[in-house]
């Protein structure tokens, strides 16, 4: 078959398709996807998957899936408003939002100065690249019994978790924002008589705040869950600990709980780090 | 005013790429005089941005020597103004930030109201008045042009180099552009270094037209315009010169064209 005729044919029935689809009433189909494509539409359909996976969860639970480990979402939420009600439920969410925020803003601090001062002096990286790569690599949980036994189990050795974890993050980050930063507005500014600081000051610093704040974004996530996994390993508070008690009495309502919290917590502080980028980097349309 | 302003003597270039060297200059000799537009033509990689990057001291010649006011060019060169064929205006700072920025450093450092009165006529200079808050990122590529042009005349270097600047633009675009240029340099109150592939552009707007071989680039052809100034950008391809040095030039230009895309 030439082409020529592979294009009629073709022709042919995209024309018999349309025809086809002329002939139905503008019906519920395209009403529905056009209410689907509003905001008000897609909150609607957001809202009824969730309704829906309670519906199925609720319903299922004790009938064909086991009570013991799926629990269910009513029994979750009674064990949630019980936390609420003896008022426990704040010593732990605050044990781990204290080891997390803390934790995060040393670690991300410290994070930025520590690539900075290698991003800056490409000596100092030279000699100390593999030692940064190699602690880089290093799964930081393995750390995490060395913090119990040098810090103890209260707080101290989760936000150093916490830290180390966010720390790279940033470092990396900040590292890479050097390295990757566009190399011709730099020498822009030498052109124009800038000294060396006010590159830093005018070009690199400013620039860069793309990869910090990505940094600052995934780091959230993560100091979340260096302070859960300290909590799990060893510790008397904390939503991790909740969650380890729980799991300890087969209380499964409890660690979907504590799940549930986190996940409320974590979704609320990258929100707030996504409003902030937002604000900052208001020039990237 | 006049006397010899840029003076290139064997001036000379290689790359090393690997365990390759790649010779994008041959020993090039050439004086420019100060007040003249002095446009470089050639096919791709030959050498041409290398000689402003050299005359800017951003790269170090192989051999030979650029000198520029009677001193050899071994650093820096902060009488010159660079306008680069890639845009290197700061995504995150306005149109007005960004023309004002050369004003910013301590170099030249100038009180904010002094600085935002020279801003605010530059903006009117080149066309842009109404786009003051806006950032490069919502701009056409032509206002970009615009602006890299006003930050790089706000702070009124003696001479400007000016690689590929209009390049990305449209023919329409570019001829308004060049009526900008001829309105600010035409008088001979800059010197002016203008690398171009184009030919046109080259003869519309220069008092000489430098033409390079293909790599290694060498001079190839030297021609003086002898258009009168101020001219005319829209109508000047039609005067009788400009025909008669367009063809002589081309068939320089052409075989070095062909060259280039051989090899």
């Amino acid at each position: 078959m030439t082409l020529a005729t592979r294009d009629a044919d073709e022709q042919i029935i995209l024309a018999a398709v349309s025809a086809r689809a002329d002939l139905q009433p503008a019906g519920h189909m395209q009403r529905l996807q056009e209410f689907f494509a509003r905001p008000a539409g897609r909150a609607t359909g957001q809202i009824a998957i969730v309704a829906a996976i309670l519906a199925i969860w609720q319903f299922g639970s004790g009938r064909f899936l086991p009570h013991v480990w799926v629990s269910s979402p009513s029994a979750i939420f009674t064990k949630l408003g019980s936390w609420f009600v003896d008022g426990s439920i704040w010593i732990h969410l605050a044990a781990t939002l204290s080891a997390a925020s803390s934790g995060y803003i040393i670690g991300s601090l410290t994070g930025i100065a520590s690539g900075l001062l290698l991003g800056l002096s490409p000596r100092l990286e030279r000699i100390l690249s593999p030692f940064v790569t190699a602690l880089y690599s290093l799964p930081k949980v393995a750390l995490a019994p060395f913090f119990v036994i040098f810090l103890g189990i209260g707080v101290e050795s989760k936000i150093a978790l916490v830290s180390v974890t966010v720390y790279f993050l940033l470092l990396y980050n900040t590292l890479d924002g050097l390295h990757d930063l566009e190399r011709s507005w730099s020498s822009a500014y030498r052109i124009m008589g800038a000294k060396h600081s006010e590159i830093i000051r005018h070009v690199l610093l400013p620039g860069i705040m793309p990869w910090i704040f990505s940094g600052l974004r995934i780091a959230v996530r993560y100091s979340f869950t260096a302070a859960v996994l300290g909590e799990l390993i060893a510790g008397n508070e904390g939503i991790g600990f909740l969650i380890e008690s729980s799991a300890g009495n087969y209380n499964s309502a409890g660690i979907f709980a504590g799940v549930f919290v986190l996940v409320i917590c974590s979704v609320t502080a990258t929100q707030f780090i996504t409003r902030a980028e937002t604000i900052v980097l208001h020039w990237r349309a | 005013m006049t006397g010899t302003l840029i003076e290139l003597e064997g001036l000379s270039k290689t790359f090393q790429r690997d365990s390759n060297a790649i010779m994008a200059l041959s020993p090039t000799d050439l004086s420019i005089k100060r007040g003249e537009f002095v446009a470089l033509v050639g096919p791709s990689g030959c050498g041409k941005s290398t000689i402003l990057n050299m005359l800017a001291g951003l790269l170090r010649p192989s051999e030979g020597r650029v000198s520029y006011g009677g001193e050899v060019v071994n650093d820096l060169n902060l009488r010159v103004g660079y306008m680069t064929q890639k845009d290197t205006l700061l995504p995150w700072r306005t149109v007005t930030d960004n023309i004002g920025s050369p004003l910013e450093l301590a170099c030249r450092k100038t009180p904010k109201a002094e600085r935002l009165e020279k801003i605010r006529k530059m903006i009117e200079f080149v066309g842009l008045k109404g786009f003051e808050k806006h950032y490069p990122g919502e701009l056409s590529g032509g206002m970009r042009r615009r602006v890299a042009l006003a930050r790089m005349l706000i702070y009124d270097p003696e001479t400007l180099l000016m690689d590929e600047p209009f390049g990305a633009l449209d023919a329409q675009l570019k001829l308004v552009m060049h009526d900008e240029i001829q309105r600010i340099v035409g008088g001979g109150q800059k010197t002016v270094l203008f690398v171009t592939h184009d030919l046109g552009e080259a003869i519309a707007l220069a008092d000489r037209v430098v033409v390079f071989s293909s790599r290694p680039g060498r001079i190839k052809a030297i021609r003086s315009v002898n258009l009168p100034r101020p001219r005319d950008v829209f109508r000047i391809r039609f005067a009788p010169r400009f025909t008669e040095l367009h063809e002589e030039l081309w068939d320089q230009l052409k075989d070095e064209v062909k060259k280039g895309v051989d090899t």
